[in-house]
């Protein structure tokens, strides 16, 4: 390992942490909340951005595949997807953890927690779409297909649909005018625990990725 | 263009004609679950002001699920039959899609006109603007049809199966039914037109976004 | 006002839960790199 991952992992580690003691110990309690359950943000809304960011990367991949035709791109296609997986399972569990604590129950057909649910669907959907199909590039080409169709149709649920219905989600932190409501300390160790997540992220996808490179060199070696 | 998409569609109305495998089956399955549901849920079982949620939300349903039970097998009986080289051959992408995509919409329409009716007497679904239902109707037909042909061309060149066409085709339909269930509810309600008007934008916007998608996607899912 | 040693507790969970996860990617890595030397890429 070179000497620059080395220290940007170490980097990462200490980040995390400290993100950690900054979510219990240097922010406030949030007013208008249940006790401390309002620190659970610091890693629900990570985890949520993490997943669209999952989810992004898996339509550039698909869209590079569609283009080139080369089946690294749906090695990237498919590692995106499968964290961006892991990681909407993580939002929905911390996400339902903290409605149990403020309202009572584990769900509550808030638009937003709707839209998080189709998602778990949309991927549900595209790894049975993959394992469907036997032959390499034309795996790669339906699976970039569904996976494209998908993103167009996920706008409408995120952002049509809170703005008509009443949401049990807290306001948008950038509010109609455009302020930042949040307290700044809050603030800062959530934007300090969202850029970990990404580091996280990038992490993992780099290592799914090498290992699928990895698979698919074995493979084609021994043809 | 248009010439090549309306033959394609003849050909479908005139071989689904021949062998009725989809309507039937359309048919029969939006009739059998109607029965099912109007037996245990008649229509004077359910508080007056529930009933235009229930009966909005059970009528997409039904919709939704029988016409899943004929749409996919469009893509599909085409490689069954080994008539999909030829078809590759014979027309345009485009216009394989356009005709498909027409053979569907009549298909849902046909649906929606034996279905609502029947489901209207048989339920008491009461109706204060029926000009905006007819909307609501003829948008959702569009969406849906829309929808289910895309996933039809992609889950063909896959397994095919109609357990896959389903699991692929909910996640993208379920905003749309949210939006059309919405939809028939303002118009069962509210005699007012601008109060449908929300969720049919929606849903229209949402079918166009799906059809632009569609018209590039498919060649490339066709062609494999 | 919670006792402030239980969010003490729980603050020390997390950072057990993340150091676990840290130091199993770290092994995952380490694995990566020997396949992909014997891999010659």
């Amino acid at each position: 390992m070179t000497k620059t991952k080395k220290l940007l992992l170490a980097a990462l580690c200490v980040w995390f942490c400290l993100v950690i003691w900054g979510a219990f110990f240097y922010a406030p309690r949030a007013a208008g909340f249940k006790g401390e359950s309002a620190r659970i943000v610091f890693f629900h809304v990570p985890q949520a951005w993490v997943a669209v960011v999952a989810f992004c990367v898996n339509l550039v991949a698909s869209l590079q595949y569609l283009r080139r035709r080369d089946l690294k791109d749906d090695v990237r296609a498919a590692a995106s997807a499968r964290l961006g997986l892991l990681f909407s399972v993580l939002a929905t569990i911390s996400g339902s953890l903290f409605a149990k604590v403020m309202w009572g129950s584990f769900w509550n057909w808030d638009p937003r927690e709707v839209s998080i649910a189709i998602l778990l669907l949309i991927y549900a959907a595209y790894f049975a779409l993959r394992q469907a199909v036997a032959d390499p590039e034309r795996r790669g080409t339906l699976a970039a297909a569904y996976a494209i169709l998908a993103f167009v149709t996920m706008p409408f649920l995120v952002f049509v649909v809170p703005r008509i219905y009443w949401s049990l989600h807290p306001d948008t932190i950038i509010n109609v005018q455009g302020k930042i409501q949040m307290d700044s300390r809050m603030f800062q160790v959530l934007m300090g625990s969202v850029l970990g997540f990404t580091g996280l992220f990038w992490w993992l996808y780099s290592l799914e990725t090498r290992l699928a490179r990895l698979r698919l060199h074995r493979d084609q070696r021994g043809e | 263009m248009l010439r090549e998409s309306l033959t394609v569609l003849r050909k479908e109305l005139i071989s689904e004609l021949r062998s009725r495998v989809a309507i039937s089956s359309v048919g029969l399955f939006a009739l059998t679950t109607l029965v099912a549901v109007a037996y245990q849920i008649g229509p004077y079982r359910i508080h007056e002001q529930d009933r235009p949620h229930l009966h909005a939300a059970l009528l997409w349903i039904i919709l939704f699920f029988a016409a899943s039970s004929g749409l996919p097998r469009v893509f599909v009986k085409e490689e069954d039959a080994h008539t999909a080289k030829t078809l590759r051959l014979a027309a345009r992408p485009g216009a394989v899609f356009a005709g498909k995509l027409l053979f569907n919409l009549l298909l849902l329409l046909g649906l929606e006109a034996f279905l609502v009716p029947l489901f209207g007497v048989v339920m008491s679904f009461a109706v204060a603007n029926l000009g905006a239902l007819l909307l609501v109707l003829l948008a959702g037909g569009l969406g849906l049809a829309a929808t289910s042909t895309t996933v039809a061309a992609i889950i063909a060149r896959a397994s095919g199966s109609s357990t896959l066409f389903v699991v692929l085709a909910v996640p993208l339909v379920l905003p749309m039914l949210v939006f059309l269930i919405q939809g028939t509810r303002m118009a069962a309600t509210a005699s007012d037109w601008a109060a449908a008007l929300p969720a049919l934008r929606a849903v229209l916007s949402l079918t166009g976004v799906t059809l632009v998608t569609s018209a590039f996607l498919f060649p490339v899912v066709w062609h494999d | 006002m919670p006792a402030p040693e239980s969010l003490f507790w729980v603050a020390a969970v997390t950072v057990g839960i993340w150091l676990g996860i840290f130091f199993y990617c770290l092994g995952i890595e380490r694995r990566l790199r020997q396949l992909e030397e014997e891999e010659g890429l």
